[in-house]
């Protein structure tokens, strides 16, 4: 029976120690990049160290091996357990010694998990169970565990529970094993009592811990992602990432924020309502871009729009805005309304390919931050888009920050009022984003902003539209050029206004 | 006469059929990347080369013009006599040769098309009325077509960035040399340029200008035409230049153009590289060029545009009192042509095998011009290799920036032997990089006896070809080591042009041969870029024109 016992807590003891180890390269692959090198090196590192582990076993005295494992169970939890909280802070706090923490921890976890089999192999020897026998059920209770926590792990724990809290689940688990052969062999231990206690301190330190996860975290705040990682993708385009602290709910994309759950619906109330509040004869509306649904969601409060295209390049994004439950009650399911067709397709060939028209088009590209990018806000591109747009249509394009790249946001304007789109330049105070600008253009000349809205909206009224469109002395329009696919002059605008800005 | 047997006579009728039949391609692999070998017209050019009788013509047709050779003088030609009205839809007919569109060939894989031959088009010079009517009528130029300075479509024109040098181990903006020069060679480079400059208004004595595309509308005058005398390398050496940047940088140029270095090349075409062009344009700075993903390919279709074409190779002309006879030979098939009127649209070197030149003044072993050899080696990327980074010099925005010099259209590599790499979806308007892109990576063979490239490449090896197209590549992103090479390259097809352009070597100018053939007015007509002596489109087109005009002028 308590032989059994024993090969149970193998069973237990190599999860927990896959765990670790899987954590570690998967937090480092996050927070450095480049995965193949982060997991390759992490799990030589840690092999390595477990083999130096099982040089040391040997140093333990017979008589002792049960006392060594529960302390070593102790260790591994506290260390291990912590492992994934330590290295966020220590990230957040400098990233250069990150590395040499991140090996050290890696090197001392792999050390005592490196232990664990052959304390457990010379009890069991001890009990005079006969060594085909013995060797055979540790080890496959082993690599059971491993492939256990192998699928656990990135199916079920780093999804739901995070890396720095799955961490600490694992060290519980490892306190518990300690915890229970305490209770189990208590007649064959030397410090029974001592055991029991220190016990009952690493897991009162690790619930602790667990509890505290979103204030440790909040140390780290500033960094990139210093908030929980609750969604990590990488797809053929790009880099998906879904942040949460508290209620505030962040996608990146390539490092980028996109939006935040607390303030994005002054962006897309200022994208959408200036332009559909002025064509109450809409039917028809084409989103390029804005995968998350959260301009669909504006979109939808008017019933007079019967279609919504709404393209987007990744069909990993528009399927996690679709399905996932925590997201769509950002977008109020709005890419699974029967009014919306999602397309996934490069905006720009689409749009090359294309023949229908819109009544209204929402264009929300990411910055111009390259010559790829830049091609999206060209003359050429906005002449294609143009053929897309009806009569009386208007359409609305993200221009970058009016007051941070003033020359990127006029070249912009310049460059749609060079297909001869007469345009009407507006901006709002996105508090994640800051100042942010919007162009909105039409074929017909004479747009006033509107008063009222008809819609239910939390940012925009009349007073904060009559301010959207008023243009204050620091944001006055500067001369520039149109954006022209042979000079690009609004990558090397974007490029010059931002560095200003960080200086 | 020495009879043949009746099975002697079908081996080679098969044979001359086979290499009608399979466009010469040959299938190697290197470490595992398959290599595709075309060899344009090669077999069916050499098939001509015996004296090989052929079938008897199975089929008869009569029509009023055959222009023999569906290249850019063949083409142009078609497009004039069709925009004319002078002839019915079947009355002209394009026959293809062994390649259709000869250089301006392009490929497609995995839905990225790309050149397999010439590549852009400058911007036309004030004397290229025929090049911007054509672009005027593609849309390609929006407004005032035959002005100083013509507004193009933007998507035509070459999208920023437009080309870079890597210099020392960094990627410069621009092919002409500036990086870590000294004052010195920065100096003379500038006062080349500005001599250039210059150049472009010199006029002759007969009041035209002594450097013009097109060459036949230049000064005839001696003292200008003696710079034919000499050659580039002579001239420069001459005029003081002697900085290593720019000399290198000029000789990337004439291998670029003509397939020959500077100490070939005529000092007159050196020159002319540089003072004949000058075309302007409203919306684009000077030295612009045009392109396509597939090359100068579209300009092409857009002239074979509901044009009759017959597939096929021309194999005996003759001419036969009122009409001329064209044998062509597609499949082991002849179809006999009866016409009224031919453009003989085909390289001097292939015109000369199927029809007696000396007739028209032209003797092939004395007024043929030496050929280039070239290597056109088109890569299909599954990913975008990574580009070296450089220091940031100012902060970016964010995360957002990266600090790789971006891949530019055309990239090349100072001091190297070959000329560098192009980008074919460079063009494309795309929200994210497209998930397989083509580069092409262009070779001239330049420092061998022409024919004694040709005899070897025949027969190359695909190690041998691979390491000619990897020159540039290879340096640029580390594929010379295979296993890197695998993780980009899906496929590599290497276009071996053996006589791909004639070469203006020094005395080009002064060949009473090709001048005979230029003056034809008779109901066989000539229309070739080497009848300019070198190969760019404006001449070849040009030609194509003036054969048109003058069956128009008979009728």
């Amino acid at each position: 029976m308590r032989e059994k016992l024993l090969i149970l807590s193998v069973f237990i003891v190599a999860s927990c120690g896959l765990a670790y180890e899987l954590i570690a390269a998967a937090l480092a692959s996050y927070l450095m990049g480049d995965s193949v090198l982060q997991f390759s090196s992490i799990i030589g590192c840690y092999l390595f160290a477990m083999g130096i582990g099982s040089h040391l076993s040997k140093y333990v005295p017979e008589a002792r091996t049960l006392d060594r494992f529960i302390e070593i169970e102790l260790l591994v939890g506290l260390i291990g357990g912590l492992s994934a909280t330590m290295l966020f802070v220590v990230f957040a706090w400098a990233a250069a010694p990150f590395r040499s923490v991140l090996y050290v921890l890696v090197f001392l976890t792999g050390t005592l998990v490196g232990m664990e089999i052959p304390l457990v192999m010379r009890e069991l020897n001890q009990r005079k169970t006969d060594f085909a026998e013995l060797v055979s059920r540790v080890l496959t209770f082993d690599y059971m565990g491993a492939l256990a926590v192998s699928l656990l792990f990135p199916l079920v724990l780093a999804p739901h529970l995070g890396l720095a809290r799955s961490a600490l689940l694992f060290g519980l688990v490892n306190v518990g094993i300690a915890l229970f052969t305490t209770k189990i062999f208590r007649n064959e231990l030397a410090h029974a009592k001592l055991h029991l206690l220190r016990g009952g301190v690493v897991a009162f330190v690790l619930l602790g811990a667990m509890l505290g996860a979103d204030k440790l975290t909040k140390w780290s705040e500033n960094t990139l992602y210093g908030d929980e990682i609750i969604h990590a993708q990488t797809t053929p385009y790009q880099r998906l990432l879904i942040t949460q602290w508290k209620n505030d709910t962040r996608l990146y994309i390539n490092g980028n924020l996109q939006f935040s759950s607390r303030d994005e619906y002054r962006y897309h109330e200022a994208l959408v309502h200036p332009v559909l509040e002025k064509l109450p004869q809409a039917k028809s509306v084409l989103v390029l871009g804005g995968g998350d649904g959260l301009a669909v969601r504006e979109i939808l409060k008017y019933p007079h729009i019967e279609h919504i295209t709404l393209v987007d390049l990744d069909p990993a994004m528009t399927d996690l805005f679709t399905h996932n439950e925590k997201l769509v009650g950002f977008n109020q399911r709005a890419l699974s309304n029967p009014k919306v067709k999602v397309v996934n397709a490069d905006a720009a060939q689409w749009i090359e390919q294309n023949q229908q028209i819109f009544d209204a088009i929402i264009i929300d590209f990411p910055d111009p931050s390259n010559f790829a990018l830049g091609k999206l806000y060209s003359v050429p591109m906005y002449r294609l888009v143009k053929k897309h747009l009806s009569e009386n249509g208007l359409m609305v394009v993200q221009s970058t920050s009016p007051l941070h790249a003033p020359r990127s946001y006029w070249c912009i304007n310049e460059t749609l009022k060079d297909v001869g789109l007469y345009t009407t330049p507006y901006h709002a105070f996105v508090p994640s984003f800051g100042e942010w600008g919007f162009i909105l253009a039409g074929k017909q000349s004479g747009y006033t902003p509107p008063t009222t809205y008809r819609v239910k909206t939390k940012f925009l009224d009349g007073e904060t539209t009559r301010q959207m469109f008023f243009f204050p002395p620091d944001m006055q329009p500067v001369k520039v050029e149109a954006n022209r696919l042979n000079n690009q002059s609004l990558v090397h605008y974007f490029e010059q206004d931002w560095s200003q800005v960080i200086r | 006469m020495r009879g043949i047997s009746r099975r002697q006579f079908l081996q080679s009728a098969a044979a001359l059929g086979l290499a009608a039949t399979l466009p010469a391609c040959r299938e190697l692999s290197h470490y595992g990347i398959a290599i595709k070998v075309y060899l344009p017209g090669m077999q069916m050019g050499h098939a001509l080369r015996g004296n090989t009788p052929m079938p008897n013509p199975k089929y008869e047709r009569k029509v009023k013009v055959a222009i023999l050779g569906s290249g850019a003088a063949g083409s142009f030609a078609a497009w004039r006599l069709k925009k004319s009205g002078a002839f019915g839809h079947d009355e002209v007919v394009i026959v293809s040769g062994p390649e259709r569109f000869g250089n301006a060939a392009a490929g497609v894989m995995n839905g990225v098309g790309y050149p397999q031959g010439a590549h852009y088009l400058p911007l036309p010079s004030m004397a290229s009325v025929h090049v911007r009517e054509l672009l005027f009528e593609m849309g390609v130029i929006e407004a005032d077509p035959f002005g100083e300075k013509p507004t193009y479509n933007e998507r035509v024109l070459v999208h920023s960035p437009e080309d870079r040098l890597l210099i020392n181990g960094h990627w410069q903006e621009g092919v002409v040399p500036h990086t870590g020069l000294n004052a010195e060679e920065l100096a003379q480079q500038q006062r080349f340029f500005a001599q250039m400059q210059s150049m472009q208004h010199a006029v002759g004595n007969d009041g035209r200008k002594a450097f013009c595309i097109p060459i036949a509308q230049a000064s005839q005058d001696a003292q200008w035409r003696s710079l034919d005398q000499m050659t580039f390398a002579a001239w420069l050496a001459q005029h003081g230049y002697t900085a290593p940047s720019l000399l290198w940088y000029l000789d990337y140029a004439c291998r670029d153009d003509y397939g020959i270095g500077i100490k070939e090349t005529s000092a007159w075409a050196g020159i002319h590289y540089f003072a004949a062009r000058g075309g302007q344009a409203a919306n684009a700075s000077e030295g612009a060029v045009l392109t396509w993903p597939t090359g100068l390919n579209p300009l092409l279709q857009h002239l074979q545009q509901g044009q009759s074409l017959l597939e096929g190779m021309a194999v005996r002309i003759r001419e036969q009192g009122d009409t001329v006879q064209v044998d062509v030979l597609h499949h082991g098939e002849v179809t006999r042509l009866i016409t009224e009127h031919v453009i003989c649209a085909m390289p001097l070197h292939v015109a000369a095998k199927i029809i007696d030149l000396s007739q028209y003044g032209f003797n092939p072993a004395q007024h043929l011009a030496p050929h280039a050899a070239w290597q056109v080696s088109n890569f299909l990327l599954k990913r975008f290799p990574d580009e070296a980074e450089h220091a940031p010099t100012q902060a970016g925005p964010q995360a957002m920036h990266d600090y790789a010099t971006p891949l530019a259209w055309d990239n090349v590599v100072y001091s190297s032997q070959s000329l560098g790499y192009v980008n074919s979806t460079h063009q494309l308007i795309r929200a994210a990089k497209p998930a397989n892109t083509v580069f092409t990576a262009y070779h001239a063979f330049d420092n061998e006896a022409p024919a004694a490239i040709r005899a070897r490449l025949e027969h190359a090896s695909a190690a041998e070809l691979y390491h000619t197209s990897l020159a540039d590549l290879g340096g640029v992103y580390g594929w010379d080591n295979p296993i890197t090479a695998r993780r980009y390259i899906e496929q590599v097809e290497i276009t071996l042009r053996g006589h791909a352009m004639a070469s203006p070597i020094a005395g080009f100018l002064n060949n009473p041969g090709v001048a005979a053939l230029q003056k034809q007015s008779g109901r066989l007509l000539f229309a070739h870029s080497d009848l300019s002596g070198l190969s760019v489109f404006e001449e070849a087109s040009w030609w194509g024109d003036v054969a048109a005009q003058k069956i128009l002028a008979q009728r």
